[in-house]
């Protein structure tokens, strides 16, 4: 298998110069750090060239003190049985980032959802603007800046709550006779 | 006189086939609910439920059609009674009968099912219209062997008539399950998709198509259909018994045959599962064609 | 013809009485609450001998049951099943998240007090209520069926101003259909 990344890595790097690889020996996985300009062209000769034809997973990471989004391509091939993590940084003021929907047409779900979810615009995609969301009016919500709690007490209607609230635990030990256990104890009001 | 007499003996006899109907749906219930190790409501319970769908606003239609459709439904169960003798020796509950009126049954038991998918056709809903092209499906599978048990039965008997079956059973002392046994196989085997219960209740499966082509209709259209479900439930089981099991001389006989009757397609529901449509339609075209075709040549040689 | 009360009052009482003993309720399962109604209505627990039955589609069916949390896309199709229902007709709030919000009091898309959108005559209370807590609100329903209490549909036939306010306030794009029985 190190073999076959050595390899890959060699393929990889001919083409395309700045892909910096980062190897994780015991596993069949391989990284690519890329510009974002490269997604199209690398996963395209990856996916024509060196068998890497599935495409797993596109996943995000919201780098918030970073002031960026990570994105990650994951794809196989059923062949070699690797792993290619094309990970890629894009900024999240005003993100844009490469339409890869003509490569594999399962990308066109992703990217809406992160369109909606994150407000990344995907150049030259072309779907319906709303996904799951239906009417929504606030920010991108899956943000990791957006407060979810706030905006639902703008939003909904909230039922105010007793004024007697309290800790009812003491009352619960009186009655059923036991203890609170130590890991419990800090969680009371 | 006489004729104001027939009228109300008619009438009389939708009210008892409704009485009884009912009773027995609930009855039905409740052995559906014991055989589930369940409680299970009380006999009554159709009554409440017909009555509170009775008294619920009905604010929706969905054209003229629809809202003929369980009128067309009614006036086919009615009818259907009106032909069908309920007692031997007539009485309140003499009815009309000619020379014939077997066949016009068999046209006339069919004439609600059209009028209800034309009514479900209006609605536009996606459910009601698979629930009618399966419902009809499935009557094309039940029909063929129930028309070649009474077209043997007819071969047979030379008559065409229901009373004349019920004469020729009170002659020869036998009830014509015995003499005729082919055709009251092929007539039974019918008769469990003829009363949609499962499994052939792919016409209704609430799970799978909300109610098939009754799922637009609340309130007093399905107070109508509940209504004429009964009756025509009493009208078949009736005319079973006129035929096969040599009519019934009071009540309490017919309402014990007719039970017995009832209760073949009931508990044979009760253990199975839902058949797909054309699986239901295989069925029917293979053991019940079979005693159907066997009890033509039977007829015919004996 | 005179104005009889008493017999008015009668004529109620049946009615009110038959409403009582055959409630045809549609579980709209939305939310982890749709898994307590097939042992409601199985064996052990038996809804049917109460006279409580599943109903297919919102036209034949009397109580709408919303079990558990409503995203504000689930709530437009709610308020479309609630409409099309027939009088008279009764909601049932089902878990803690009808009430206040239950878990998702935070959450940016689900509401949080259900009866600010749909008339809601019966809350039951938990997380998940059990069964036996299910039963006891299909009895406080018929317990106030019974009493002539439950007019629900009227106060939101009076009120449609607000609720739809309010609705509105969730999806303002909705174009919501004409609520006219």
């Amino acid at each position: 298998m190190q073999k076959l990344k050595a390899n890959l890595i060699e393929h990889i790097n001919s083409g395309f110069r700045d892909a910096v690889a980062k190897d994780y020996p015991n596993e069949n996985r391989l990284d690519f750090y890329v510009n974002k300009q490269c997604i199209p062209s690398i996963l395209t000769y990856a996916k024509d060239r060196l068998g890497y034809i599935h495409l797993s997973h596109i996943a995000i990471v919201d780098w918030l003190e970073e002031g960026e989004f990570e994105l990650i391509y994951i794809i196989w091939s059923p062949e070699e049985k690797i792993k290619m993590f094309v990970r890629t940084r894009v900024e999240r003021e005003n993100p844009v980032m490469p339409n890869i929907d003509m490569i594999w047409r399962q990308a066109n779900t992703y990217e809406r959802e992160f369109r909606e979810m994150y407000g990344i615009q995907f150049q030259g995609l072309e779907a319906p603007e709303e996904f799951i969301l239906e009417d929504w009016q606030g920010p991108p919500p899956m943000r990791r800046d957006f407060d979810t709690e706030e905006y639902a007490n703008e939003t909904f209607f909230h039922r105010p709550g007793r004024e007697d609230a309290g800790d009812v635990r003491e009352e619960i030990i009186k009655r059923s006779r036991e203890e609170i256990p130590d890991f419990a104890k800090k969680y009371s009001r | 006189m006489e004729l104001f007499l027939n009228i109300l003996g008619a009438i009389a006899t939708v009210i008892l086939a409704f009485i009884v109907g009912m009773s027995y749906g609930g009855i039905v219930r409740k052995i559906t609910a014991r055989v589930q190790n369940r409680k299970g409501p009380p006999w009554y319970q159709n009554f409440i439920d017909a009555y509170k769908l009775y008294s619920k606003t009905t604010a929706i239609h969905h054209g003229w059609m629809h809202r003929m459709g369980p009128a067309f439904l009614m006036v086919s169960s009615v009818v259907t009674l009106m032909f069908v003798p309920v007692l031997n020796n007539g009485g309140w509950f003499e009815n009309m009968n000619f020379q014939g009126d077997l066949i016009f049954l068999l046209y006339i038991m069919v004439f609600g099912s059209l009028g209800m998918a034309l009514g479900a056709g209006q609605t536009g809903n996606p459910n009601s219209a698979i629930g009618v092209t399966r419902g009809l499906s499935q009557m094309v599978g039940f029909e063929i062997p129930w028309v070649m048990a009474l077209v043997a039965m007819m071969i047979q008997y030379k008559t065409t008539s229901i009373t004349g079956f019920i004469e020729v059973q009170q002659e020869s002392g036998t009830w014509l399950m015995f003499s005729s046994p082919f055709a009251f196989i092929a007539a039974v085997l019918a008769m469990l998709g003829m009363f949609r219960y499962s499994p052939f209740d792919i016409v209704g499966a609430p799970s799978e198509l909300a109610s098939g082509p009754v799922s637009e209709n609340g309130g007093k259209y399905l107070f109508t259909m509940m209504s004429s479900g009964s009756i025509f439930t009493f009208a078949k089981l009736t005319l079973y018994v006129d035929l096969f099991m040599g009519g019934a001389n009071n009540l309490l006989v017919l309402l014990i045959k007719t039970f017995a009757l009832y209760m073949v397609p009931v508990l044979y529901g009760l253990v199975s599962p839902r058949y797909r449509t054309e699986q239901a339609v295989r069925y029917f075209w293979g053991w019940p064609l079979f005693f159907g075709l066997l009890a033509i040549i039977y007829a015919v040689i004996f | 013809m005179s104005y009889d009360k008493d017999s008015h009052k009668i004529f109620d009482f049946i009615q009110n009485w038959a409403r009582k003993h055959s409630i045809w309720v549609l579980a709209y399962g939305t939310g982890c609450g749709a898994i307590e109604i097939p042992p409601t209505m199985t064996s052990r627990y038996d809804a049917e001998r109460l006279g409580v039955r599943g109903a297919a589609t919102p036209r034949q069916a009397d109580v709408l049951l919303i079990t558990g949390y409503l995203t504000t896309k689930t709530l437009k199709r709610v308020i479309r099943v609630y409409e099309q229902m027939q009088d008279p007709k009764y909601v049932i709030g089902f878990g803690s998240c009808t009430i206040n919000g239950g878990m998702y009091y935070d959450s940016y898309n689900t509401i949080k007090v259900l009866d600010k959108y749909l008339p809601v005559d019966v809350y039951i209370n938990g997380c998940m209520p059990r069964p036996e807590a299910v039963l006891a609100g299909f009895a406080k329903l018929q317990q106030l069926i019974a009493e002539g209490k439950a007019n629900g549909a009227q106060k939101y036939k009076e009120n449609l101003e607000w609720y739809r306010e309010n609705q509105k306030r969730i999806s303002p794009h909705w174009v919501m259909p004409e609520y006219n029985w």
